[in-house]
């Protein structure tokens, strides 16, 4: 079930197999029909197995267009159910919810690609190829695509007397797909002239910016839905009808939003390359990081769900006791990293650890009340009492430490404070968004939550304690036999029975914790992966210079293994990503599902379930896709394989 | 304190909460204790959870009748809950083997052509990995049980050959090769010609030893086994005596008391973890004497000894349904295999059916003498071939690119042929990288049959979840789920491993 292997072929061939790919693109200079010959008919074997290719590209082209322009797709059904692939039965009314979401990750995401504005550039021979075989592709599939069916003046096909249907005729095909052809003919031209002028001999080498590049996409993708003819399509659930205007443009509330959202990109990305280079730049850099780590919770839990504040009680309880908390917690941390405190600062830390895993236990057994978010924050002050000594000293690593502390804690309250208000968002489904939106929530939070756990199980399954070793280690193993489809049954059906009386867990969350214990393993074996591949000296050099073990381990140790088994974390990420889509068997309402089950129940399109099915394979396959190419850059960047 | 004997620092024992090795064994009793402590507590609540709802923890559905219906298997309506499991389970392994065999040949060839000369066929592959990995293999399996399902109605001249291979809603019907009456005494003639067939290759790789020139020792022991085979096609019948011997173990093993097996089984488990300690202390021993112990040592073997007295302790006493069992289903099995060598089954090894098409009813459906496969198997087994190939294709690219490249120079060099060297060079070198993640991709493609569920063919996980849907017993359920696949897991990584240790470097 889980492939990790995305990314985990040995870096080391992998540099080798792009070597030898790239190979090909390093001679282009060749004349066509000596690069013909080279690369497809150089020995009668070859010719042979050129032939053969060829015959099954046409026939799987050709399979591929029919079925895509076939006479019996529904693409309306698709069309009309965009909003439900997307965030199922959001309500219309609050939907500006949803776009100031998208809009906030927009403004983000350019803010981060202008300070990081290291993108390179993309060299204008490759746009000219790529132009030019998208455009070459493009007449192909022209040519190759079966001639359509002739439509009556009613609308239906025309069949003949035997009953069969009744194509144009070749010649035909090609003068109606006119339109086609201009754009094959617009993109060959443009390819040609871009090769012409730049890749001359004193041209060479020279490159476009990537960012432009990918902005001027953007920019034209977003200037089509004003100008193209894509059609007004909408289902309106009130009424239970859809319409369906095709000729026009997109509806209005389709089209500004997506300009709004490139116009915040842009914007953002050029605040981010003038920030780059002020004397904040780090400091923004930082920000920008963090926001990224809590923008998922907080869009999903604050924006989207419109919290009903009662400020009678915010102002009673919740603002005092996170003033509390962060007060005298951060006065406690300031006292725990003076330099003479020695082992009375271990021992604060331990029973405070020890006080708050006492909380929990009481918590489970119903001994005392006492606020959830107290308990986390006694947790979490038990930690960085823990991490105290790694502060010592200086005034300003002592403030850091404080710092992060009433950074945690203002977070932590106020994100506690907002989820447990109810929302006055009503949506349909038990669930405050469906579709895609369920999905990439799912895919995020058991990422961000399995990584942790999966890094302790790695140490724990390297460590010299045989029992932390036993423990991590037949848990992994036992994970790792299991399907994960039998994890989620058992989370979603089993959850409640474990549970003490009194104590609830919504079904998204039941699922949630078993997709996070069961991703947590594999990612214990990828970073275990890395952790093997630290040579002793460095764990004897930290020891030489006096690191305590868990300073070896958090600065030494993690980094360099984490760094190693950056392909295979990602690969997980791929197919932490790939396996959401398993929400639809155990009935959460993910865009599979709405494809699978929920638009094919609709009266108007009757068990139409192949477009929508292909249209959630064609958005999985564009993420994971993208995800894998960037890791490779990411690799490359950082150096890997190259050692 | 004397200041002139500052290396006693060293022997000084510091206080006991600072002592490395009470602090390390008290830490992990402690999450021990934790752990098993929260186990207790979540399996008392489960407990009192069930008994509170009236849904007792038992397995006794395995002996009732379900009363469902599976869509396939070699028993689609299953008399008992266990019954029902097994087909289940039966389904699952065949969908795992089906796939595991034609995905390695889909990947094999895939790999190979991302590699070739050929400009077309390499990019022909690299499409076909890139899309194929990069979407979920239940988007996939969805798709291909869409499209299967809008295939035309079954109806009684259904093509596209009829009479031979059906293609419709109701799936694939094609010819059928199957086990009948005189199998299982073939079988042991053709167990007696792989023996002769070994016994032959090794002489003949003796005698090319020896003299240089080729005997084809392969090619021969192959063409021994197939003589051999067309020969036992006409003489099996004089094995039915076979049938005899297993009928009286059938008898003799019923006649085991079960107190012995019992005592039996205890004394294993006892012997077991004193065998281990035994090899394990041997294993510390140096020339010099015993080896000082660390604390580590220590808690292995008061793990195994406390481990095998446990067991002892479980089988003796807390389970004493299992002798029995064991020797009724052992007496069971060899009852089976007398049934099977019978006399009397003279008829020929393996016969043929042809598929078709019968109207029971009102409507027409394949019968049951072909090879029938729903589209639910078949949507399943496309999305598993397809999407493992795809990986699979990717691990022998990178099998093959991990060769250096002076091997081949160096076979070439020795003025081997291309094929040769192919075979006797690169292809062991690259199996000894892709074995691993080989292995890894099988169990995958395991496990991911279980995403049969979407499409409704009855795999163990769909027959699973319409069992406990009847009645109510889920946990038992999902502790056969576990069992099995964990099985599954565990012989697959034997095989795996078994292959690796064999192609593994010899080093000196």
């Amino acid at each position: 079930m889980q492939d990790a292997n995305q990314g985990s072929v040995d870096p080391e061939f992998q540099q080798g197999i792009e070597d030898r790919e790239s190979s090909p693109h390093e001679i282009p200079s060749l004349p066509v029909g000596q690069w013909l010959r080279q690369n497809l008919f150089s020995s009668w074997v070859n010719s042979v197995l050129t032939l053969f290719g060829g015959f099954l590209a046409f026939f799987a082209l050709r399979g591929v267009l029919n079925f895509v322009f076939s006479e019996n797709r529904q693409w309306d059904a698709v069309r009309t159910n965009l909003r439900a692939l997307m965030t199922l039965s959001y309500p219309e009314s609050q939907y500006i919810r949803v776009w100031v979401s998208l809009g906030f990750v927009a403004g983000l995401a350019g803010l981060s690609a202008g300070l990081w504005a290291n993108w390179g550039g993309v060299s204008v021979k490759r746009v000219s190829t790529w132009l030019m075989g998208t455009g070459g592709l493009l007449a192909v599939c022209v040519i190759v695509r079966e001639p359509s069916v002739i439509l009556g003046s009613d609308g239906k096909v025309v069949r003949t007397l035997e009953g069969s249907l009744q194509r144009e005729s070749f010649l035909d095909a090609m003068v109606n797909r006119s339109s086609w052809w201009i754009a094959a003919v617009v993109l060959l031209v443009a390819g040609i002239v871009l090769w012409r002028r730049f890749a001359s001999a004193t041209h060479r080498g020279s490159e476009l910016p990537v960012t432009s590049v990918v902005f001027l996409g953007l920019g034209l993708a977003v200037l089509s839905l004003w100008i193209a003819p894509y059609g007004h399509y909408a289902f309106i659930s009130e009424t239970k009808s859809y319409v369906a205007e095709s000729g026009r443009t997109v509806a209005f509330s389709t089209k500004l939003p997506w300009t709004v959202m490139l116009a915040l990109l842009c914007s953002f990305f050029g605040l981010g390359r003038l920030l780059q280079r002020s004397e904040y730049g780090g400091l923004i850099k930082g920000a920008s990081n963090l926001l990224w780590l809590v923008s998922p919770l907080t869009l999903f839990w604050v924006v989207l769900r419109d919290p009903a504040l009662d400020y009678g009680h915010v102002i009673s309880t919740d603002l005092p006791m996170g003033l509390a908390f962060g007060a005298l917690g951060g006065a406690v941390l300031w006292s725990l990293t003076r330099t003479g405190v020695g082992e009375a600062g271990r021992l604060v830390a331990t029973m405070l650890l020890g006080f708050a895993i006492f909380n929990w236990v009481a918590a489970f057994f119903g001994w005392y009340p006492m606020l959830q978010k107290a308990r986390i924050s006694f947790l979490l002050l038990a930690f960085a009492a823990l991490l105290a000594p790694n502060f010592m000293g200086e005034i300003a690593k002592r403030r850091q430490l404080v710092l992060g502390w009433l950074g945690v804690t203002a977070l932590v309250h106020y994100l506690a404070t907002m989820i447990n208000t109810p929302s006055t968002v009503e949506v349909q489904s038990s669930e405050f968004l469906g579709g895609l939106g369920l999905t990439l929530f799912v895919a995020l939070i058991v990422v961000l939550l399995s990584f942790p756990l999966g890094v302790l199980l790695a140490l724990g399954r390297t460590s010299k304690f045989p029992i932390f070793r036993m423990l991590s280690t037949s848990y992994i193993e036992v994970i790792r036999g299991v399907p994960l489809i039998s994890v989620l049954i058992f989370f979603s059906v089993m959850v409640p029975l474990f549970l003490p009386d009194g104590m609830e867990l919504a079904e998204l969350a039941a699922v949630l914790t078993g997709y996070t214990l069961f991703s947590a393993a594999y990612l214990a074996e990828n970073v275990r992966g890395g952790l093997q591949s630290i040579t002793k000296g460095q764990y004897e050099a930290a020891d030489a210079i006096g690191l305590t073990a868990a300073q070896r381990t958090s600065f030494i140790v993690l980094p360099q293994a984490l760094t190693v088994s950056i392909p295979q974390l990602v690969g997980q990420v791929i197919s932490t990503f790939k396996e959401t889509s398993l929400l639809a068997i155990i009935g959460l309402f993910d865009f599979l599902r709405v494809a699978n089950s929920v638009i094919p129940a609709q009266s108007e399109f009757l068990g139409v379930k192949r477009e929508g099915i292909l249209l959630v394979a064609i958005i999985y396959f564009f993420f994971n896709f993208t995800i894998s190419k960037y890791s490779q850059r990411l690799e490359r960047r950082v150096g890997l394989g190259e050692r | 304190m004397a200041s002139s004997a500052p290396p006693s620092i060293h022997h000084e024992r510091p206080p006991f909460y600072r002592d490395v090795t009470v602090v390390k064994w008290a830490v992990q009793v402690l999450a021990l204790m934790l752990t098993i402590g929260a186990l207790w507590f979540l399996a008392k609540q489960a407990g009192d959870n069930l008994r509170a709802s009236n849904v007792p923890t038992d397995y006794n559905f395995l002996s009732v009748n379900p009363g469902i219906d599976l869509s396939s298997g070699i028993d689609t309506d299953p008399d008992t809950g266990g019954r029902a499991l097994w087909v289940g389970m039966v389904n699952t392994l065949r969908m795992a083997i089906a796939g595991i065999f034609v995905a390695t040949i889909v990947g094999v060839l895939v790999g190979l052509a991302r590699l070739s000369n050929n400009w077309l066929l390499r990019k022909l592959g690299t499409v076909f990995v890139e899309t194929l990995r990069n979407v979920p293999l239940l988007v996939q399996i969805l798709f291909y049980g869409a499209i299967f399902a809008s295939l035309d109605r079954v109806s009684m001249d259904v093509g596209p050959i009829n009479g031979w291979f059906h293609l419709s809603n109701k799936g694939l019907s094609m010819p059928r090769v199957h086990i009948a009456d005189g199998f299982y005494q073939w079988m042991i003639v053709i167990g007696i010609g792989l023996f002769a067939a070994n016994f032959l290759r090794k002489r003949r790789i003796a005698e090319q030893d020896l003299s240089g020139e080729e005997t084809y020792p392969i090619l021969s022991a192959f063409g021994l086994i197939v003589v051999i085979g067309i020969l036992g096609w006409f003489v099996h019948p004089i094995f039915g005596f076979v049938g005899n011997i297993f009928s009286s173990l059938s008898s003799a093993v019923s006649a085991i008391p079960e107190g012995a097996v019992q005592v039996l089984i205890a004394f294993l488990s006892v012997g077991l973890s004193v065998y281990w300690i035994r090899g394990f202390l041997k294993s510390r021993r140096t020339p010099a004497g015993l080896a000082k112990l660390t604390d580590d040592d220590y808690f292995r073997m008061i793990f195994a000894a406390t481990g095998g007295v446990l067991g002892a302790v479980f089988f003796l006493v807390l389970w004493p349904g299992l002798s029995s069992w064991i020797i009724n289903s052992g007496s069971d099995l060899f009852e089976v295999l007398s049934n099977k060598f019978g006399n009397g089954r003279s008829g020929r090894p393996i016969d043929v059916a042809l598929p078709e098409v019968v109207q029971i009813g009102k409507f027409p459906n394949y019968g049951p003498s072909g090879l029938n496969f729903s589209i639910g198997f078949a949507a399943v087994f496309f999305g598993v071939v397809f999407y493992t190939s795809a990986f699979i294709a990717e691990i022998v690219r990178g099998g093959i690119l991990a060769v250096p490249k002076g091997q081949t120079e160096a076979a070439a060099a020795l003025g081997l042929r291309r094929s040769i060297a192919l075979r006797r060079v690169i292809i062991p070198q690259a199996a000894r990288v892709m074995l691993p993640p080989l292995g890894n991709q099988y169990l995958n493609l395991t496990k991911n049959t279980s995403l049969a569920i979407a499409v409704g063919y009855s795999d163990i996980v769909q027959v699973g979840q319409t069992v406990y849907n009847q009645t109510g017993k889920t946990l038992p359920v999902v502790s056969i789920w576990m069992f099995f696949y964990l099985s599954c897991s565990l012989s697959i990584s034997v095989v795996v491993n078994f292959f690796n240790v064999r192609m593994r470097i010899v080093e000196r």
